[in-house]
């Protein structure tokens, strides 16, 4: 057997060696992009940290129970859910100026906002593509109906228990596959119009 | 967990385009334009032809100086029943469904192209352009409605946003839906009523009342695509050629 010079030898291994990890880097970036959350749905940092914790959560656990409907008004009757205008946290806030020093720190950024007539830019958390358009007045209607539950239970299907989220994040894909599994288990319609148009 | 069968209507959608009406006005391509989306065209698409109007007016002049006669002839896509585009879509990006719609799904598309050449009619349209529309009007895009990329094939939907929107409506406020409830943007915005949409399986609505119109005739009849958009034609005793006179 011809003797092989050993460089050549570790040379072919690196190589091989190097394209199995590359190619297994990119699977994994498949896979993951296949069933993990979209980029970026991670909880991005937020202009003013506003506490769902302290807003929505339970009053046992010292918070105000508010319902999800009281700040986003419009979630039971159109399309986007909206976030809260300036003005309108400073329905309760004009009065409510906190009680910690973190609080006093964040409720001051929304008054100065509010002073300059600005709004919080907040940071988009759940975001679909383009081509989608989703409904949440229908979601919220059907599944209060079925399950008798008030509009506010039914958030947390696809928004997770934000009530105990300091810093809220997806917790759902919310991709087509997501989506269409639901529509199918509950015979909701599956026609493309009803979220592509 | 009580998995409860929702049981939707069956409904069909037409439209009735009343030729003797049509003033030529071009409301109606304004007000597609604004509520589609649809890409602004300059002069210069439309010399290359790559304009894109969902809804156009086609003009014919008959007779001879002095006795010249315009006529106009809305044309939108026709919801063909039997579409000549549909099967020729490698992608099945352009299907029928269950409302008599036929639909164009933006995000399944490849842009080749084959439903435009297949169109008789002419109201299919390629995005050869990614659409840019002027600073000023970037805020007044209608958010039902998606922003078509470069590539991608569009068309008349009957105001799919508008049908979706009115359902949803109704089911809220626990009523059926009623005649007139849903309008697309042209019916809306055409001022001498010459646009009539609605459903043609309710026998109550307008539609239905011009379904044995002495007057009713279809485009391209002959090609049998057995279309969803009926014209009727204009009173004209001196027309010459009745079919779209």
């Amino acid at each position: 057997m011809r003797k092989v010079n050993p460089i050549i030898l570790i040379a072919i291994s690196v190589v091989g060696f190097g394209g199995l990890l590359i190619a297994g880097v990119a699977v994994f970036f498949l896979f993951n992009a296949w069933f993990g959350l979209p980029v970026g749905a991670q909880a991005p940092d937020q202009p003013i940290d506003f506490p769902h914790t302290v807003h929505s959560g339970s009053i046992e656990n010292g918070g105000l129970g508010l319902d999800c409907t009281f700040c986003h008004r419009n979630v039971a009757e159109g399309a986007a859910a909206t976030v809260p205008s300036v003005q309108q946290c400073m329905f309760c806030h004009k009065q409510i100026t906190g009680t910690s020093d973190k609080a006093k720190i964040e409720i001051s950024k929304l008054t100065e906002l509010s002073e300059a007539g600005q709004p919080v830019n907040w940071k988009r958390v759940h975001r679909l593509p383009d081509h989608v358009e989703f409904v949440h007045d229908a979601h919220i209607r059907y599944f209060s109906e079925m399950n008798g539950i008030s509009a506010s239970e039914v958030c947390s299907t696809c928004h997770g228990d934000v009530a105990s989220m300091v810093k809220v994040k997806q917790v759902r894909a919310l991709k087509m596959g997501d989506c269409v599994d639901c529509h199918r288990k509950y015979s909701a319609p599956t026609d493309c119009t009803i979220c592509h148009r | 967990m009580v998995i409860e069968v929702i049981e939707r209507q069956t409904r069909k959608w037409q439209m009735v385009v009343d030729v003797d009406k049509c003033t030529g006005c071009q409301a109606c391509v304004i007000a597609c334009q604004v509520e589609n989306n649809v890409a602004l065209n300059s002069d210069e698409i439309f010399r290359q032809r790559r304009a894109t109007e969902w809804i156009r007016i086609e003009r014919y002049w008959e007779g001879e100086f002095p006795n010249v006669k315009a006529r106009f002839l809305p044309v939108l896509c026709q919801q063909c029943g039997n579409a000549p585009c549909e099967p020729v879509c490698p992608v099945f990006a352009t299907y029928h469904n269950d409302q008599g719609l036929n639909v164009q799904v933006y995000n399944r598309c490849v842009g080749t192209r084959y439903c435009q050449n297949n169109c008789p009619y002419h109201v299919r349209f390629f995005n050869f352009w990614e659409p840019v529309w002027p600073e000023s009007l970037r805020n007044h895009l209608n958010p039902d409605v998606t922003v078509r990329s470069r590539g991608v094939m569009e068309k008349c939907t009957f105001c799919v946003q508008r049908i979706r929107r009115g359902e949803l409506d109704a089911d809220r406020e626990g009523r059926q839906l009623k005649d007139g409830d849903i309008q697309p943007a042209c019916a809306q915005a055409c001022p001498t009523d010459a646009l009539v949409f609605g459903d043609i399986s309710d026998s109550n609505s307008r539609v239905s009342g011009f379904a044995e119109n002495k007057r009713k005739f279809h485009l391209r009849e002959e090609l049998g695509t057995d279309t969803n958009v009926i014209y009727l034609a204009k009173v004209d005793a001196e027309a010459k050629d009745r079919s779209h006179a």
